[in-house]
């Protein structure tokens, strides 16, 4: 097995506000809130800051804006990062690319949004142009990232035979796991009949098949192996590979080449396990990037976990549940547990990891695979107990 | 009900609402390499020339994915369900463009339909739609 691309970087504290649906404060709040939790995890005081991430849609408060609040001075690096989903395990990699090179010791990542109460997710442009592409969707009633899902995705499940039951057993499946998250906004269970019962918003996908807009903020430490205090609550986890890219695809999908199906882990795929020097065989959480149920069977496919032939079983036979080969999503994903662009089901990895997650934790789980979804680009990381 | 939204072109992608107002599908090719490009682009994607101009289309296509919207925030079309499709076009392998497929119930859209372009009159401008050939 290939040692850790990043021997030096830790993550060593996450925290996340309460998730709601109206949070009645500011993103600044939120994100305050976020790092000084994350801070306490990692049994680090504020001054120990001196590099700072966070990605964001226009819809957030800036590193520097975060630096006054927090009365930072000594910030030796910063950088606000446009961007949604695709980010959430890219910017782990950005983390510990400073680290290794000795530019910052201890970075403070954050996500913060109002997405319900302020500006809604659900609402934005596709945002993959320069707006010119406006102008030949809008007029036929093409609004938002739900609709560009349910085009790719219908596609996708035509291909491969898939049926609305199929991501019934998905869904229902992760709310059973976020019945165990005390943070989760959706934990009530769900039959088929419920998920039937969930109205369509665009087919295949039903109101169920989406993530909630949600009011939150989650933040993490990364620091240096030599910094990595004592003082933390959890051990430290290794960021062992991380990996941005793309290719055609839905994210622009009159560009998308031959198959307007393909999603970012088509491409991101072969990057993490060449990056990482390992295999499918090595991983055994999943924490993938859920915005929309089917994105989690693409992922399962492209990653490596099972054939296109198997996705049918794979959402059935126990696989993926908390005490199964491959665990998957146990926060509930975003689907339940709620939508901080990707970077909770990060968290939901470390935990786990740390073999912190109480009632949802699941046996010896110690390589991680995390995913951010943009459309056809995105990013995966990979997390590891040893270094 | 809202007014459902016109295009608002810009000069690179004129020439092809006023085409459409002729009644006309026309997308964009490169003189240089005889490739097609939809949407439009700035400089040809495969051979970098700037040597474009647009080339009326058979109007002939077959969904390649659809969606049928139910619950739409979209502006003008908060009523009825309705089909979205990326269209595949027979002048070149990847070249396709997005409409609504009208003219059939939305529920009868499948991959693979054959479909004919039309033109819907709206405001000052003329949308390209398909419904079933």
């Amino acid at each position: 097995m290939t040692p850790s691309r990043f021997h030096h970087a830790v993550i060593t504290g996450a925290g996340c506000t309460e998730f709601s649906r109206e949070s009645g404060r500011s993103v600044l709040e939120l994100a305050i809130e976020a790092a000084d939790l994350a801070l306490a995890d990692a049994g680090m005081e504020r001054g120990a800051i001196d590099g700072m991430l966070t990605y964001q849609l226009g819809d957030s408060v800036v590193c520097a804006t975060m630096a006054r609040s927090l009365g930072l001075d000594r910030l030796r690096w910063h950088n606000d990062i446009h961007g949604g989903g695709s980010q959430c395990a890219s910017i782990l990699g950005e983390a510990a690319l400073l680290i290794e090179a000795g530019l910052a010791e201890t970075i403070l990542i954050y996500r913060a949004m109002n997405g319900r109460s302020g500006k809604r997710m659900g609402q934005i442009g596709q945002g993959a142009g320069d707006g010119m592409e406006e102008q030949f969707l809008r007029p036929y009633g093409f609004l938002g990232p739900a609709h560009l899902c349910a085009l790719s995705s219908q596609l996708y499940m035509h291909q491969r035979g898939l049926s609305a039951d199929d991501l019934a057993e998905l869904v229902i499946a992760q709310r059973a796991k976020a019945a165990k998250n005390p943070r989760a906004l959706l934990r009530t269970p769900l039959t088929r009949d419920d998920y039937f019962a969930a109205p369509m918003i665009a087919e295949p996908l039903r109101r169920l098949d989406c993530c909630l807009e949600t009011d939150a903020a989650c933040a993490l430490i990364v620091t240096s192996t030599r910094n990595a205090k004592s003082a933390a609550q959890g051990r430290p986890i290794h960021i062992r590979a991380a990996v941005r890219g793309g290719g055609p695809g839905i994210a622009a999908m009159d560009k998308a080449g031959a198959d307007p199906s393909a999603i970012f882990s088509r491409h991101v795929a072969p990057l993490i396990y060449e990056a990482a020097g390992l295999a499918p065989s090595h991983i055994d959480l999943l924490q993938l990037y859920d915005a929309y149920s089917p994105l989690i069977l693409q992922q399962l496919e492209d990653f490596g976990f099972c054939e296109p032939g198997e996705l049918h079983e794979i959402v059935r036979d126990g696989r993926l549940a908390q005490n199964g080969r491959l665990p998957l999503n146990l926060n509930g994903g975003l689907l339940s547990e709620g939508y901080v662009h990707g970077l909770n089901n990060v968290i939901e990895a470390v935990t786990q990891l740390q073999g912190r997650a109480g009632e949802r934790q699941t046996p010896g789980a110690s390589m991680a695979l995390c995913t951010g979804f943009g459309g056809s680009m995105g990013s995966a990381a990979i997390l590891s107990v040893e270094p | 009900m809202t007014a459902k939204p016109q295009p608002q072109p810009t000069p690179l992608t004129e020439p092809y609402w006023a085409a459409a107002s002729q009644g006309k599908l026309s997308l964009q090719r490169c003189t240089a390499c005889a490739v097609w490009h939809h949407f439009p682009v700035p400089r040809c994607t495969s051979c970098g020339s700037d040597a474009l101009t647009f080339e009326p289309v058979s109007g002939h296509g077959t969904v390649e994915t659809f969606t049928i919207v139910h619950r739409s925030f979209a502006p003008g079309f908060t009523g009825a369900p309705y089909a979205m499709a990326w269209i595949a076009l027979p002048e070149q392998a990847g070249l396709r463009v997005f409409a609504n497929v009208t003219d059939c119930l939305p529920e009868t859209v499948t991959i693979g339909m054959k479909v004919t372009v039309w033109f819907e009159q709206r405001g000052d401008f003329a949308l390209p739609n398909f419904r079933p050939a």
